[in-house]
């Protein structure tokens, strides 16, 4: 039971650093929240899995729910704020947000 | 019932929109005053005196049916509960006047109601998984209060400020969902006995390093400081103060320390790691404050560079270290909010933010320049005010530590404090009236209470001092001091 | 069985980071999240499957479609080939490392298995009470948040400059 709960970790991180990947290198916007998303992928995961090996299903379920709902709202409203920006600046290039600087 | 620090701002946020197609101004601006008002007088005159004997667990009701939440309210928790409320009373004075111009008065409330009932929640559980959750709720609230006035500069800062947050609170659950394989729980309890049975030092302090990853992020502390600079000055004036003033300290600096001293246990490595990053902050925050021209950004960074303070207080991990990281928490509370909300009387009035383009504003609004002169004074620590004390304890907790050179060199911040805060004053206020200015008038009326107060507390803060720690901060410490005991007594529960 | 869905949710994560066309990562984003539900039936947790395929792959999907409709008549953003190199190299490091890190544990965690008791629907409305009140607070917040950002109106930008100290000309207050 341990060891796959280590190997259901180690797929976590590869879902992480996947999606760190995307975070750190894509230029726009909507790929960024694609990341996050990746990540919450990642971390739901993990958190069934982690339910699982200790046989504790029922609660592992009710905080991966919970976790869902929130990124549903963090999601909506980056999006909210991406189409606002996307209104000013004519564009979804993350290389256009510049405006403050020091 | 501590269960109403959570429910009521939740229930006024509900209601608010609906309220606000009724009246757009008077009635979203009364109610929203006088909860907070309610909140405050609750945490002082209520709540007090039910923490006399230690901690309390209390069931929460719902119209005499018991709900299966237990609330958990011992010092520490209570001492940010007081923070909060005063802070966010003081911020829905202010708003009263300034958000005029923004408009959607009723949908602002109702988000900073959200902000705060997640913040009471953090402060109120007894679970790890629900410190996340809190945290995503006031975060969320936050998200959309900095980007308020839909302006590019605001948008821009709010994205960027969401995108690394995410990634911050991405960290903590990832380490919650760990340990919760190891321990096979998430309230304290649990996690605590858990960890004691174990035996693997190092996934245990990869969990701890994920933690001051997303916390300090959350905290700004360095190496996670830059949504700080730019979130901060672009957010509204009362949103600035509310988010330097309380958010980055409950969401931050509270439920790292929480979570470290209550659950984990103070490790040295974690003594070291957290000193060293207060130092780091403390540093980095007041040199790049001194070169810069805009004032709200100027405050920004030394935002970084106070809480590196705070942290370095409780990094050392003794009595006397904690108290004085304690103390300059709720100091830095009110002075940077004062701060925040001068500078945005002053932007009102002006039109800029930039300290090139002032000069010689006391002439017209001595009280504003009053209460920015207390909080500066405050701030850099000048005795009698709070600012002072509250160095004053933490530099004494190194030299008994023995660490002398972290010593100095929290002077020496303090000396950099201090002059870059006078630079702001001469800038901004003394000298002569740049001529763009003569028709400028002194703040409204809302807006000077509200710093009015603020800067009256700072300075009986600072007179009443000893009074302050004896029943505010005493209980906080001891807390804090138990270490992993206080989770402990939760086990079963 | 379990490792080929998990190789099937990876492999369609990875190709949602790297398909250069927005509509295509949001689809693969959302097939990962049917791979994900999959596993989660195996292991139990029937609850959660159903959230993840209904809410990630059903609305949260639809919310990226609709962004990238709404952002699509000004020019799109395509990324640069060279992530079809740097990538898998960076994956090919990531997923040693894993595998090093992950044999050194082997065996070292111990068992601790805890047993369970009640129905999901208690587990939730007795134990977790708490998390619904903050899922009602989040849910709030999201609401706030579009309608704060959506609403129609002026831009307030930092350095408009109002003098004379009196608040602005600039809107129109029905109020």
């Amino acid at each position: 039971m341990n060891n796959l709960w280590l190997l259901n970790m180690g797929f976590v991180a590869l879902l992480v650093g996947t999606g760190l990947y995307c975070l750190l290198s894509m230029r726009n916007t909507v790929k960024l929240l694609i990341g996050i998303e990746i990540i919450a992928k990642g971390v739901t995961l993990a958190l069934i899995s982690s339910g699982y090996a200790r046989n504790r299903i029922l609660l592992a379920q009710c905080l991966a729910i919970t976790v869902i709902v929130v990124d549903v709202a963090v999601i909506a409203t980056a999006l909210a704020i991406i189409i606002n920006i996307n209104r000013h600046t004519k564009s979804l290039d993350v290389r256009k947000l510049t405006r403050l600087k020091g | 019932m501590i269960f109403l620090f959570i429910i009521v701002p939740l229930l006024l946020a509900s209601l608010l929109p609906l309220l606000g197609k009724i009246s757009k101004r008077f009635l979203p601006d009364l109610l929203a005053s006088a909860t907070m008002l309610f909140l405050l007088v609750l945490s002082v005159l209520w709540a007090k005196p039910l923490i006399a004997s230690g901690g309390v667990i209390q069931q929460a009701f719902w119209f005499g049916a018991p709900l299966n939440i237990r609330l958990l309210l011992d010092g520490f928790s209570l001492f940010m509960l007081f923070t909060i409320s005063l802070i966010s009373f003081a911020v829905t004075l202010y708003s009263i006047n300034y958000m005029e111009h923004y408009g959607a008065k009723a949908n602002y409330y109702a988000l900073l109601l959200v902000m705060i009932a997640g913040m009471n929640g953090l402060v109120l559980c007894s679970d790890l998984f629900n410190i996340y959750l809190f945290l995503e709720v006031a975060a969320v609230a936050s998200y959309a209060l900095v980007a308020f006035g839909q302006g590019p500069d605001e948008l821009e800062a709010s994205f960027k400020y969401l995108m690394l947050s995410a990634v911050a609170s991405a960290f903590i659950l990832l380490s919650i969902a760990i340990i919760f394989g190891l321990t096979g729980g998430v309230s304290f309890g649990t996690v605590a006995q858990g960890l004691t049975t174990l035996n693997i030092k190092y996934v245990v302090g990869f969990c701890s390093a994920l933690f001051l990853a997303g916390f300090g992020l959350k905290a700004a502390i360095v190496p996670f400081h830059s949504w700080l600079p730019d979130a901060h000055p672009s957010a509204p004036a009362p949103i600035s103060a509310m988010l330097s003033g309380v958010l980055i300290k409950v969401s931050g600096v509270y439920a790292m320390m929480r979570v470290f001293l209550n659950v984990f246990g103070m490790t040295p490595a974690l003594t070291t790691v957290l000193t060293v990053l207060g130092v780091v902050s403390i540093f980095v925050g007041a040199l790049a404050a001194l070169g810069q021209n805009d004032i709200k950004r100027m405050l920004a960074y030394s935002s970084i560079s106070q809480i590196g303070y705070v942290v370095l207080g409780f990094g050392i991990g003794t009595p006397l270290g904690i108290i004085g990281g304690l103390f300059h928490l709720f100091n830095h509370a009110l002075f940077k909010s004062l701060l925040f909300l001068n500078a945005g009387a002053v932007e009102q009035s002006t039109g800029t933010r930039s300290l090139d383009k002032m000069g010689g504003l006391a002439k017209r609004m001595p009280l504003t320049a009053a209460t920015s002169a207390v909080g500066s004074l405050a701030i850099a620590g000048i005795p009698p005010l709070n600012g002072f004390w509250s160095k004053l304890l933490i530099i004494i907790a190194l030299v008994q530590a023995k660490m002398y050179v972290l010593a100095v060199l929290a002077v020496l911040g303090s000396v950099v404090t201090l002059w870059y805060y006078l630079v702001l004053q001469h800038q901004a206020f003394f000298g002569k009236l740049n001529e763009n200015w003569q028709a400028v008038r002194e703040a409204p009326f809302w807006m000077s209470a509200a710093t009015v107060l603020l800067a009256l507390l700072c300075i009986v803060t600072g007179l009443v001092f000893p009074f302050v720690i004896h029943s505010w901060l005493q209980p906080a410490a001891d807390v804090l001091g138990k270490g992993i005991t206080v989770a402990m007594n939760f086990i079963g529960f | 069985m379990h490792l080929f869905l998990m190789i099937g949710l990876v492999a369609f994560s990875i190709l949602a980071v790297l398909s250069r066309d927005l509509l295509r990562s949001a689809i693969s984003l959302a097939v990962a999240s049917v791979f994900l539900a999959l596993i989660f039936f195996r292991m139990n947790a029937v609850y959660a499957g159903v959230f993840e395929v209904s809410v990630v792959a059903g609305l949260i999907t639809v919310l990226f479609i609709t962004a990238i409709a709404l952002t699509r008549s000004e020019g799109g953003v395509t990324e640069s080939k060279r992530h079809l190199f740097i990538f898998p190299l960076f994956f090919a490091a990531l997923a040693v490392i894993d595998l090093l890190v992950m044999k050194k544990l082997l065996g070292r965690i111990p068992a601790m298995v805890s047993s369970e008791s009640g129905t999901f629907g208690q587990v939730l409305w007795n134990q977790r009470t708490f998390d619904l009140v903050g899922q009602i607070g989040v849910i709030f917040a999201g609401v706030l948040a579009v309608l704060a950002l959506f609403r129609p109106g002026r831009s307030h930008t930092g350095d408009a400059p109002l003098a004379g100290g009196q608040s602005d000309a600039k809107g129109d207050h029905h109020e």
